[in-house]
């Protein structure tokens, strides 16, 4: 009876944690791919020939912080032109092609921020071949800024989470141990070690744990499974082109070793608690 | 009197223990739980392997605060304590253990546990013990066929009587064949027909060698045997009565 307790406690838990996790992880993919849209632009200098530009994507692409080097041509940045103004109109009377080659860069996630940006600036602007680079900088630093709350408070809400549970789990244990005190004594009187009265304890606190996990991971899908549906509109203005993300098998077995640390951790609390 | 200088001298005839074969002893040994108070004050004893021994005195004289002593499960303030050689007052946490699957006790409430059939309750001695399977169910019939109860093995306790419940509690003191049997007043909540049962049943533990000392306010109980026994009173051992042995 107690034992299905303690089960139910750590899942309903280890819900919360995890439901705040797929959060995370969903605000993550957001932010990954509002990431991707973050490009610095370098534009060429004219006169490159081919070999000459795909030796200096090279080197930039080996410059701290790139992710990613695309080579914009000038033919496609007359035709991106074109397209972006409707027509050729406003190119009329001018000789050939006036726009420039350029490489657009995407930033590590580690390096999209003002500092990263700067660094970067600096890595290139010196470099034989490159005019110029530009970049939105108000949107780096907001973006910055948003991820790293996210981050951070991801962190905080997880850990604090996690200590609440840790206290429910020891006292629900604890409780376990009340129940079967009469037995824990007769098991002192007739002579059981410690090892002996405490082992079948703590393994039961870790497979309550790793049940508990279980239970969880399965309750989130089965929520995930009726509420992202209902809530796909909202959910597409949020994401945008991102899909709803559910667990992979790795982040479901780290919540079923979640549960199972904490039924262990929560199991010797309340041994140490009793001390006898 | 209470005090006793040199066991071999003085006891060392006892015909059903060897010279110096003394499973329990006690030298001038005091314990107290609070400044001031003794529950036990200087107390000298001495009981041989195979003995039975009733230790009197009214409530609050200290017997039960004699046997947890014995058990390792207080310490005394002063003097030494030997139980089957071990010094206890000096015993290591994890050596309790290891004495008490050496030492059977019974308490005037039974403690046994509700849920479990009678063979289970039995058996959990042995399984502290580490007994095989096989040998564990035989040894537990037939400790309950001594005490008369093999046919209610797969009863739980609330099915019984207190007296039968008392007797299960013995079997599972001396299944493991411990070489002390410790009994706290354990005919307290026993009819006195019942009461003669079960102390019967500790004396035929002590003839076939287990050192056995209950405890007992019960003074016409101790009446009706012969048995050794010394008085304590407001902490102190009083009197020593003859040496009786069973016979
Ligand atoms: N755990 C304890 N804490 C404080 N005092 C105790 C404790 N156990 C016993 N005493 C005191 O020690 C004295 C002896 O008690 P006890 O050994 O239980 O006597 P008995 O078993 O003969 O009735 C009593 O005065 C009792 O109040
Ligand atoms: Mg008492």
């Amino acid at each position: 009876m107690t034992a299905w307790v303690s089960v139910l406690t750590i899942s309903v838990a280890l819900f919360l944690v995890g439901a705040f996790y797929l959060v995370v992880i969903n605000m993550d993919g957001l932010l990954e791919e509002f990431g991707q849209d973050l490009t610095v632009t370098a534009y060429l200098e004219d006169h490159l020939t081919v070999q000459e530009m795909a030796g200096l994507a090279e080197t930039v692409q080996s410059i701290e912080g790139v992710a990613s080097v695309s080579v914009v041509g000038k033919e496609e940045a007359l035709e991106r032109f074109k397209e972006m103004t409707g027509g050729a109109s406003l190119l009329v009377g001018i000789q050939g092609n006036p726009l420039p080659a350029s490489f657009e860069m995407t930033l590590r996630p580690e390096s999209r921020s003002a500092a990263g940006i700067s660094i970067l600036e600096t890595a290139t602007q010196g470099l034989p071949g490159i005019d110029e680079v530009r970049h939105g900088q108000e949107w780096i630093d907001g973006y910055a800024r948003v991820a790293s709350l996210v981050r951070v408070s991801g962190y905080v809400v997880g850990l604090v989470l996690s200590l609440a549970t840790l206290l429910i789990v020891a006292n629900t244990i604890q409780l376990g141990l009340y129940a079967r005190r009469d037995e824990l004594e007769i098991l002192q009187l007739v002579g059981a070690s410690r090892t002996f009265v405490r082992t079948p304890f703590l393994l039961e606190g870790t497979l309550q744990g790793m049940l508990g996990g279980l239970l969880a991971s399965g309750l989130l899908w089965i929520s995930f499974m009726i509420f992202t549906p209902s809530l796909e509109y909202g959910l597409a203005f949020l994401l945008g082109q991102a899909e709803p993300r559910f667990f992979g098998l790795a982040q479901i077995s780290r919540l079923v070793m979640g549960g199972a640390v904490l039924g262990l951790v929560g199991s010797v609390a309340a041994l140490m608690d009793r001390r006898s | 009197m209470g005090v006793v200088l040199d066991p071999e001298k003085s006891r060392g005839s006892g015909k059903f223990h060897p010279r110096g074969d003394y499973p329990v002893r006690m030298f001038h040994v005091s314990k107290s739980y609070s400044p001031g108070t003794w529950a036990l004050q200087d107390v000298s004893l001495e009981v041989g392997r195979g003995q039975f021994l009733f230790v009197t005195g009214q409530s609050g004289a200290g017997k039960t605060t004699l046997l947890e002593l014995l058990f390792a499960a207080e310490r005394p303030n002063e003097g030494q304590i030997l139980v089957l050689g071990r010094n206890i007052a000096r015993l290591r946490g994890g050596a309790i253990p290891a004495l008490r699957r050496r030492v059977g006790v019974v308490f005037q409430d039974f403690k046994l546990l509700p849920n479990r059939t009678v063979e289970e309750n039995v058996r959990f001695t042995l399984d502290v013990l580490g007994t095989p399977r096989r040998e564990a169910r035989s040894r537990v019939f037939n400790t309950l066929r001594q005490v008369g109860l093999q046919h209610r093995r797969y009863d739980q306790p609330k099915a019984l009587s207190g007296g039968e419940q008392q007797r299960v509690a013995i079997a599972r003191a001396l299944v493991g064949d411990p070489e002390i049997l410790l009994a706290d007043e354990p005919t307290g909540n026993l009819d006195p027909e019942l009461s003669v049962e079960i102390i019967e049943l500790m004396i035929a533990a002590a003839r076939r060698g287990t050192t056995v000392i209950v405890a007992t306010h019960d003074i016409s109980l101790v009446q009706r045997y012969g048995m050794r026994n010394i008085r304590l009173e407001g902490g102190r051992l009083l009197e020593e009565s003859q040496e009786g042995t069973p016979s």
